[in-house]
């Protein structure tokens, strides 16, 4: 058999290994080792690289940004903000039509830019905002819908793990995709807001609102948090404006999350301890599979798949356009089924080389950050699509008294929604671009 | 009275990992906090301020990218162990949703152990890593300290992890429940 051969029939053995539910890491490390052991015909290859790669994945300046992200998270969670997020926004939004689901959203996306995932940020806020929403009359399918919805913005609004890990893969300035996730991620929080409000007027029932607060209170509110707003402006402010590099970023962010957790006196002995074993699993989690990923895409290298792929891609003639929609079509297919981020690992070093050749009238750093932002959007989607999206088991698991049939019904229309986002931001690149 | 044993063990690393984790944290930021000091003396906003500062030797932290580079490698493999015990890696379970018990107890066992194969790869790959570090004497470009010291600390977090990963492919074969 042909390297080639070799390197288009590894994906679905990969994809097999995945469904028969080997952890996505080890299935990687697995095609990785096996396709190098019979491209170089022998073992020594692999032995090598074992010895020095490992070391210097774990090793990596670039890549210790994602533990440091992962514990700023954490002692976010634990910071008390979760809540004064959700009380500011209450205050300004809260008598409104939908209003206190309008104030989960809100909140969500102020979560978001101090935690750099998505599911962390849905748990987070439904501790805070469900039983909010139960008190104000909210139906229980609607208000978890919400809240997976608005926790898919922990990802989009930076600081964003995922988009660190796709700017280390396309080599692109991590800096610059933060800048340019700001404005996608203030328009889905409108989007999701536009459709709670629609929502309430198709089934008024199953909302509730709370009396207009006077200005004096709602700026006390808004007043509350300043910390947030400070550690976002720091951290995302900084490595744009080159204060610092990424890895620093991070470290200042966990700093700031953690010193407002102390101040809050949340952070004990216990939610210290916690809070690291969080970090660490997720650590763990996240290093295995780039780990798999770094074995898998150094075979694919080897067999020179993806620079044939995309001249075949280029080859054919295709429209730029319609690759580029049966790309985000698959993604919204995986999404239904994998994390964003092994997806991500396993797909950009495959698909980036086919869009890095297609003409869409923009630089390349203009098309990989563009590209990186949708695709970002689009394996969100899959988080909150039934019957299989993570974020909407995690918090329907915080509700026991709804069903998931409930939680599936209304969280088509944030669905509809992500759709109509990503259709704007495809046609129109510039609301991505204007700020890098 | 084993589980016990051994889930300290997997948390002790856990922990260990997060405060060199914590560690870095702060060297970096008093790093951070150092260079910009120490330019923004030098630009002479601080007046006579400046001078004093710099002659106490305020400044970026000598070395923070390696030392960086070091702790987090140790980190993560500290790491590893906890992940293997709580079984938090990422996998896709809904193909297999509908098959039964008898078949996923089998799937999940199997690859507990084909994981726990790699893991002790990894581990032995470290050792010979670590063996020619020590052979050559590299050291770090600016603080210049034995690369292998790191490769040796994240060694013996892989030796936990293997064992632990050890632990759960028994525990799974002989078909007890992970906790």
């Amino acid at each position: 058999m042909s390297d080639l051969a070799l390197g288009y029939l590894s994906f679905p053995v990969l994809l097999a290994l995945i469904f028969l539910r080997a952890p996505i890491g080890l299935a990687m490390l697995l095609c990785g080792i096996g396709g190098i052991w019979m491209v170089t015909d022998g073992t020594t290859v692999f032995m090598a690289k074992l010895k020095s790669e490992v070391y210097s994945t774990f090793s990596s300046y670039s890549l210790s940004i994602i533990p440091m992200f992962l514990l700023m998270g954490q002692f976010a969670t634990h910071s008390g903000m979760s809540r004064a997020l959700f009380k500011a926004a209450e205050a300004w939004l809260g008598h409104r039509k939908g209003g206190m689901a309008m104030a989960a959203v809100g909140a969500c996306a102020g979560f978001g830019a101090i935690c750099g995932s998505s599911l962390a940020t849905a748990a987070t806020m439904s501790r805070v905002a469900l039983p909010e929403l139960k008190k104000y009359g909210y139906s229980g399918g609607f208000s978890t819908a919400t809240l997976a919805a608005g926790g898919t913005l922990g990802i989009l609004i930076p600081p964003s793990v995922i988009l660190v890990i796709y700017a280390i893969l396309t080599e692109q300035n991590i800096a610059k995709l933060f800048a340019a996730a700001v404005i996608p991620g203030v328009l889905a929080a409108i989007g999701y807001m536009i459709t709670i409000a629609i929502y309430v007027r198709l089934y008024p029932d199953q909302a509730g609102t709370h009396p207009r607060l006077p200005y004096g209170e709602r700026i006390r509110a808004l007043g509350a948090v300043w910390p947030v707003l400070l550690v976002f402006a720091l951290v995302v402010g900084g490595i744009y404006n080159g204060w610092f590099t990424p890895t620093e970023g991070a470290a200042v962010g966990a700093m700031g999350t953690g010193l407002i957790a102390l101040f809050s006196r949340s952070l004990n002995w216990a939610v210290f301890r916690d809070s690291i074993y969080q970090t660490a699993t997720g650590t763990g989690m996240i290093f295995f599979i780039v780990l798999g990923a770094g074995f898998y895409n150094g075979f694919l290298a080897l067999t020179q798949m993806p620079q044939e792929l995309s001249a075949w891609v280029t080859g054919q003639g295709f429209s730029p356009w319609a690759v580029m929609v049966m790309i985000l079509l698959l993604y919204l297919v995986l999404g239904c089924l994998m994390d964003s981020l092994s997806m991500i690992l396993l797909t950009i070093p495959i698909f980036w080389p086919v869009i890095q050749t297609l003409d869409f009238g923009m630089t390349t750093e203009e098309v990989a950050i563009w590209f990186g932002i949708i695709v970002l959007i689009v394996v969100e989607v899959g988080l909150i699509t039934p019957p299989v999206g993570m974020n909407l088991f995690i918090i329907n698991n915080m509700d026991k008294e709804t069903p998931m049939s409930a939680t599936y019904r209304s969280v088509l229309f944030f669905v509809g929604s992500d759709i109509v986002r990503v259709v704007i931001l495809m046609l129109f690149p510039v609301i991505t671009l204007v700020l890098i | 009275m084993v589980h016990t044993l051994i889930a300290g063990l997997a948390r002790l690393m856990a922990l260990l990992g997060g405060i060199v984790l914590c560690t870095l944290v702060l060297t970096v930021c008093i790093s951070v906090l150092g260079r910009e000091v120490n330019d923004v003396a030098h630009a002479g906003y601080l007046g006579p301020l400046g001078p004093w500062l710099l002659g106490l030797g305020i400044g970026p932290v000598t070395g923070d990218f390696e030392l960086v580079e070091a702790g987090i490698a140790f980190a993560i493999f500290a790491f590893l162990p906890l992940t293997q015990l709580t079984g938090t890696h990422a996998s896709v379970d809904i193909f297999t949703a509908g098959v039964g018990p008898r078949v996923n107890d089998f799937l999940a066992a199997f690859w507990s152990l084909v994981m726990a194969v790699a893991i002790i790869l990894i581990t032995w790959r470290l050792f010979a890593g670590m063996q020619d570090k020590l052979r050559y004497g590299e050291t770090t470009y600016l603080i210049q300290f034995p690369i292998w010291w790191a490769y040796a600390a994240s060694f013996a977090a892989a030796i936990t992890a293997s064992i632990i990963s050890i632990y759960c492919a028994v525990l799974r074969f002989t078909g007890k429940r992970l906790g």
